[in-house]
């Protein structure tokens, strides 16, 4: 038996979303602007988006390419961030370089990488890939940094190889600070994915969301908005859910995301 | 052997640079890559620097500034006090809690077409864009920094006889002010990716409309200016608040 305190704190997302839809169709009946369609137009407008085929294709093709650019970047940066962590030379060799990086917009250099490897999926995941991997190195970095010398030397003297150590070491004392990192990426995954289908006009669900504004079908566009933050609210709460099965024994230190652009 | 050391550090650090814009050159000079699809670094560089000293150029700038600081700045007054106010009151942190759980994974980029329908295309949708994206960073370490408060200090000032509202300026601002700072700093580099990307969607001027400009009229150089540009503005708004956070706290021991 849940306690009244649990239930209201297990709902309190639920009701927030209510109170915002509520303030959203209140503002909308008093503001009367034709290109601003009240909560209930637009979650109206909802079915007609998922049923229709075409636009469901756009929008898995748009999940997918944020997938594997999600996944390569993880790939990628949890074990150079390890590295970074671990080791004084390899860390003073690629911060600098990161440092630069670090300011860059992702999406813009969509027009860029555009020239050289076309409009299609190749380019957007290479975008989605680029935005994700920098805070996930970031975290890993600073996991890696602040692990205890003192289990590392252990392991020395129990005659692990630096590899090991690092894989059975290192990896998972770093894993609570690495999955915030993660949880950041994913929400920029998100960010990047919608903005590089908004700046090249081909396919994908920032595709939908500005033909629909261009063509005035100003509940398809606020129906869209919906659509999208359900997918980061959603695919956001999986991955709180993963990750709290994967470090129980770590208190997580914000309970809500740090989202970077 | 200190000095030394820090110097070794600075080569290894400056090498992986160094190798990207020859490797850039390279692929150039090679002819690996057209120089209309890449051009060598030291013509993008050159053209940088004839660009900033060009009046049109120093405008573009301007309405991006203009509108990345007026955004930072909404979003660090609102993020600060709704921070405070959520570790504060019980009240209204109830309130605000699941609202930021909502908004804050929700891509506010999403936004923006809802907001050009109401503010128009002028600089509030911009403005209010960089705000949104910016506030989240900001509220939520605000709230973390005040929260984990010592509870001894603010019993100290309470035994002191100081009233409530002036323990929140006089001893909770002050101890949150790492954190706040941390916060901040996330929050302006993400108002420089914001603003720009904003200004690429749709604008008139800035230095995101300067790279779509470029980018229609295949100029692969001047597109290259643009990007550089803001890049290097938000390294340097970067060093401007780190120079700001070790005057501010100046007392702490970690700074």
């Amino acid at each position: 038996m849940m306690s009244p305190t649990t239930l209201i704190r297990r709902i309190a997302p639920a009701l927030a979303c209510i109170g915002l839809l509520a303030i959203w169709q209140v503002a909308s009946l008093v503001l009367k602007n034709d290109s601003f369609p009240t909560a209930i137009e637009a979650i109206k407008a909802i079915p007609d988006i998922l049923s229709d085929r075409e636009s469901l294709i756009n929008i898995l093709a748009s999940l997918r390419r944020m997938a594997m650019g999600f996944g390569a970047a993880v790939l990628f940066s949890i074990p150079l961030g390890l590295l970074m962590g671990r080791s004084r030379a390899v860390a003073a060799f690629f911060n600098p370089l990161l440092m630069v990086i670090y300011p860059v917009p992702k999406a813009a250099l969509m027009p860029i990488i555009m020239l050289w490897l076309g409009v299609g999926d190749v380019t957007k995941t290479l975008v989605i890939f680029l935005g994700v991997s920098l805070p996930v190195i970031y975290h890993s970095f600073e996991g890696a940094k602040g692990v205890e010398e003192k289990m590392l030397w252990s392991g020395a003297a129990m005659g692990l190889s630096p590899l090991q150590r690092l894989v059975r070491i290192v990896l998972p004392a770093a894993l609570p600070e690495i999955l915030t990192g993660c949880r950041t990426g994913l929400v920029l995954a998100l960010i990047t994915m919608i903005t590089s289908e908004m700046i090249a006009r081909q396919s994908g669900a920032g595709n939908i969301l500005f033909n629909a504004l261009d063509m005035g079908q100003y509940d398809t566009v606020f129906a869209m908005i919906i659509v999208v933050g359900a997918m980061g609210i959603c695919l956001d709460a999986i991955f709180e859910r993963i990750r709290a099965r994967l470090v129980r024994w770590s208190e997580p230190q914000f309970d809500m995301p740090l989202s970077f652009s | 052997m200190i000095l030394r050391l820090i110097s070794a550090n600075v080569i290894l650090g400056l090498a992986p640079i160094a190798l990207v814009i020859a490797s850039w050159q390279g692929l150039v000079s090679f002819g690996f890559a057209p120089a209309a699809l890449l051009p060598p670094p030291g013509h993008v560089f050159g053209r940088l620097l004839q660009q900033l000293v060009t009046w049109t150029f120093q405008l573009e700038i301007a309405a991006t500034l203009i509108r990345l600081f007026a955004g930072f700045a909404i979003a660090v007054v609102l993020g600060v006090s709704i921070g405070i106010a959520a570790a504060a009151s019980p009240a209204i942190n109830a309130a605000v809690r699941p609202i930021v759980r909502v908004l804050a994974p929700l891509p506010k980029v999403a936004l923006y077409p809802a907001l050009l329908l109401l503010l128009g295309f002028g600089h509030g949708s911009k403005v209010t864009l960089v705000a949104a994206d910016a506030l989240f960073p900001i509220l939520l370490s605000t709230y973390y920094g005040a929260s984990t408060v010592e509870q001894k200090l603010i019993w100290s000032a309470m035994a002191a006889g100081t009233p409530r509202y002036e323990i929140l300026f006089k001893v909770v601002l002050p101890a949150a002010m790492p954190s706040i700072l941390t916060g901040c700093r996330i929050g302006l580099v993400i108002s420089c990716i914001v603003v720009f990307l904003a200004e690429m969607i749709t604008s008139t001027d800035g230095l995101g409309h300067a790279l779509v400009t470029a980018a229609r009229t295949f100029q692969a150089v001047d597109m290259f200016v643009p990007l550089i540009t803001i890049s290097l503005l938000g390294l340097i708004l970067n060093a401007l608040l780190g120079a700001v956070r070790s005057y501010l706290l100046r007392g702490f021991p970690e700074a």
